[in-house]
């Protein structure tokens, strides 16, 4: 079967009453758990998996799929309104959206985003569709080291990701990096840091200091803002809801560079949305044509990050379909379904199952316009939301957020997390620290650590084994130039500006 | 008005307690009369929550009241298991055990609820999951015979990894090289098992160790081969691998699956539970799950139950032993 005879066959898998309508009930399901800050989609299919038992394999696979991409629509929604992203996917949309926002075009904004995870859904699908079988050989490519050299080049790359002074950075990196280090370690399940705390073991966990750092922060910061508090909300016209011609040229290219980044995350191990949504506004940060106002408000920094975490979570379907071996905590769930209702997974599940193969992606494609048709009229209710007067509004975000951080594990403790975060956010905005490296050295960190002593397991021990691989030395001889390229267009900037200020004295 | 504390109220009170004591046993007659909670201490996906799930379901029907499975993972199994242990013993709580989170884990964490088979209620053993040895497709071990004499000529140079250090395929590993003297390295890998299995097709280590639902596909695509099986018969998913308590070291640590109550259930509600989940056993909807799932039947009861894991407790015991001399 050629893949356009798939995609056809495919169509007529998904397009019969019972798929199309568990695409739907996935992709409504998703939206509601991105928009909802805390509960996020590996929570959510986890819990329709029970009732995916009862379903048709294929059915219960695109229902599970759908929630996955459906949430990276959703999450963004409290993240560009509210300054809290509703999945670790989305914080650094909240960067630049809450900026663009808090100047009137949330609604622009949502727009943009919206049809960027479409753009990003869409392409990446038809990557999949087309390449799924040689790009599955990918993943085997890598090993411990190679991923140790992406993960920890990544962490040294997007080190100044949210732009302010190198140390403004740093100590909120390494703030996170200790974080991460609380509870088990990945490979041996040694505990650390936990004070004999139970809730510790399990290591802090992302939502609680996420929707911490940046949603109770900012509303601390919001009531102390007395004239911004009294201030009536400004009503929000139809014609803001639309971008402009300028926002929509400037949003293409960001959607394209961010669905190529994001494929590319889907196709390894490791968080690979969350992950790709910094990548993205890394990539930005350095080659878009108004680098200078990302972090200030500039809708590259939007498009982009939200485009690649809808690419990668479609693209993360490739491991999952074609190698049968799961690389996120959703995969491990689709993949635990599949093996309850007797379907085996594997590289022959693409001629042995073709309908769950091709249905799968055809649902998709269908999955994708139905978010868009879903979303785009929901963009005037969310932005309508910003003329709840304040003191009303404040309380509602406190119980939603407190909601949020509990329901991740039920657990109470996560809402002292959560309580707890929030002072350190708004001492860091005092303090003019950046809060995304806090972010980023969280997830990476972990991460990092892990590959490392996997590295050292593998090669007992040999410290050459980092820069043994073709791969391995590739990614760091690119980092290296990251950061030469970086480092030197920096100081002749200020050169420059210190030439432009000797020469007007 | 308040309730003065007087000998009469006090006495009153005694009498309260004592009376919702007696009342003990006409409960129990009456058992099950609500929800039972079955705690699986793993997250949903991977073999732990399916074989929970559908015990329950069969259970359910024989028990005539709703079973609730409830999710409570996290270090190591501990944290869910410790929430079965130290429930109240009154048969509405029972949970998932294994003999990793049983027998393994006292050992290595301090201050758990329970240190031996003592410290829980033994109810049934539910299924084996036999660890396999599988190598890339291309490797030039066609079977375990040549991965032994290879073992044995280059001795630590073998490499095989595993889920995670000190899983159950990573201690089955380690059993066999404390009774056969041979030394197989094995090296540890997080994300259950599939990064593993990666690291053995990308042949950065010479084999993996794990289980059959993860390798299945592989094998039928024709890129692995399943060399050995950690069990003492042939397992039936790949007859063609050698088992390994058909060596001369008699080493096959599997893993095994247990439903586990509180300690100190009255012994009516007990029987109940044992002549329930008999039935569940030998009914054909839980076997047929269990073959299509690659677990092997050996259901054994109460104290059968609690005795092979005491067995386990002194094979675990004798493998960390046994490591920390190698160190």
């Amino acid at each position: 079967m050629t893949a356009f005879e798939g995609l056809f066959y495919g169509l007529g898998v998904a397009m019969t009453p019972a798929n199309l309508l568990a695409a739907f009930a996935g992709a409504f399901a998703g939206t509601a758990i991105g928009v909802l800050p805390g509960l996020g989609p590996v929570a959510g299919v986890a819990l329709i998996l029970p009732l995916t038992f009862s379903l048709d394999p294929t059915a219960g696979l695109i229902m599970m799929a759908g929630i996955f991409y459906g949430s990276m629509y959703g999450g963004s929604t409290t993240a560009i309104l509210l300054n809290i992203p509703g999945e670790s996917a989305s914080v650094v949309t909240a960067i630049d959206g809450y900026k663009l926002a808090r100047r009137g075009r949330a609604g622009a904004t949502l727009t943009i985003v919206a049809v960027g995870s479409f753009v990003g859904g869409t392409l990446a699908v038809i990557g999949v569709m087309l390449f799924s079988a040689a790009l599955a050989k990918v993943a085997i490519l890598f090993g411990p080291a190679d991923f140790f050299a992406l993960t920890f080049g990544g962490l040294m790359v997007m080190a100044r990701i949210s732009g302010g002074t190198l140390a403004s950075s740093l100590l909120p990196m390494a703030v996170g990096l200790a974080l991460g280090t609380i509870g088990q370690e990945a490979v041996t399940g040694e505990t650390r840091y936990t004070f004999g705390i139970l809730h510790l073991v399990e290591g802090v966990s992302l939502v609680p200091i996420v929707v911490g750092l940046y949603g109770l922060a900012e509303l601390m910061l919001l009531i102390e803002d007395k004239a911004h508090a009294a201030a009536r909300p400004q009503s929000v016209k139809m014609r803001e809801l639309l971008p402009t011609r300028t926002e929509w040229k400037r949003a293409v290219p960001s959607w394209l560079r961010g669905t190529g980044l994001g494929f590319l995350f889907g196709l390894v191990p490791g968080p690979a949305a969350t992950l790709s949504s910094f990548a993205s506004y890394r990539l930005e940060k350095a080659v878009s044509k108004h680098a200078d106002e990302i972090g200030s408000g500039a809708i590259e920094g939007v498009a982009g990050p939200e485009a690649a975490n809808n690419s990668a979570a479609t693209a993360s379907l490739v491991p999952l379909l074609a190698l049968g071996i799961p690389f996120t905590p959703i995969a491990a769930l689709m993949i635990s379904a599949m093996l309850v209702q007797g379907v085996q997974p594997g590289p022959l599940l693409i001629t042995e199952k073709p309908e769950i193969f091709w249905g799968l992606i055809a649902s998709v494609y269908i999955g994708n316009v139905m978010l868009l048709a879903l979303n785009i009229p929901m963009i005037g209710v969310w932005v309508s939301l910003l003329r709840i007067p304040l003191y009303l509004f404040l309380p509602i975000l406190l119980v939603l957020s407190v909601i949020g951080a509990y329901s991740v594990r039920n657990s109470i403790f996560d809402v002292w997390v959560l309580l707890g975060a929030g002072l350190l956010g708004y001492a860091f905005n005092k303090l003019r620290f950046q809060l995304a490296p806090l972010v980023v050295g969280l997830i990476l960190g972990p991460n990092i650590e892990k590959h490392f002593r996997e590295t050292l397991f593998l090669s007992q021990g040999d410290l050459w084994a980092f820069v043994d691989t073709p791969i391995a030395i590739t990614v760091w001889i690119l980092v290296a130039g990251i950061l030469a390229v970086g480092y030197f267009a920096r100081r002749r900037t200020s050169v420059a500006t210190a030439m432009a200020q000797e020469s007007s004295l | 008005m308040g309730l003065a504390f007087n000998r009469r109220n006090v006495l009153l009170a005694v009498a309260g307690i004592a009376a919702l004591g007696a009342a003990g046993p006409t409960q129990a007659q009456e058992w099950p009369n609500r929800d039972i909670t079955f705690i699986v201490p793993y997250a949903p996906g991977g073999s732990t929550d399916p074989i929970s799930r559908k015990f329950c379901e069969i259970l359910e029907k024989e028990l005539k009241v709703k079973l609730i499975v409830e999710n409570k993972p996290g270090a190591s199994a501990t944290i869910g298991t410790g929430a079965v242990v130290r429930a109240a013993p009154d048969g509405y709580t029972i949970g998932l055990g294994s003999n990793s989170s049983l027998a393994y884990q006292p050992l290595e964490m301090k201050g758990l609820a329970w240190k031996d088979t003592d410290g829980y209620q033994s109810i049934v053993k539910l299924a084996d999951l036999p660890s396999i040895l599988g190598v890339p497709a291309d490797s030039r071990f066609k079977t375990f015979d040549d991965f032994i004499a290879e073992a044995r000529k280059n001795p630590g140079k073998l490499k095989v990894s595993v889920s995670g250090l000190r899983t159950t395929p990573d201690l089955a590993m380690q059993h066999f090289n404390k009774q056969s003297g041979l030394r197989v390295t094995t090296v540890p890998f997080t994300g259950g098992g599939g990064e593993a299995l990666l690291a053995a097709l990308g042949g950065r280590v010479d084999g993996s160790v794990g289980f059959g639902a993860t390798m299945k596909g592989q094998v039928d695509a024709g890129k692995l081969r399943v060399i050995a099986t950690f069990s003492n018969d042939k397992y039936f998913l790949f007859p063609d691998a050698k088992p390994t308590g058909e060596t001369p070291w008699k080493s096959a640590v599997r893993t095994a699956y247990y439903v586990i109550a509180p300690k100190g259930i009255p012994q009516p509600i007990l029987d109940k539970l044992f002549a329930a989940s008999k039935k569940v056993l030998e009914g054909e909807d839980f076997k047929a799950f269990a073959v299509a799932n690659g677990y092997t039947m050996d259901p054994k009861f109460g104290d059968d139950m609690k005795k092979e894991l005491m067995d386990y407790e002194r094979q675990f015991k004798e493998v960390n032993d046994f490591l920390e001399s190698a160190k």
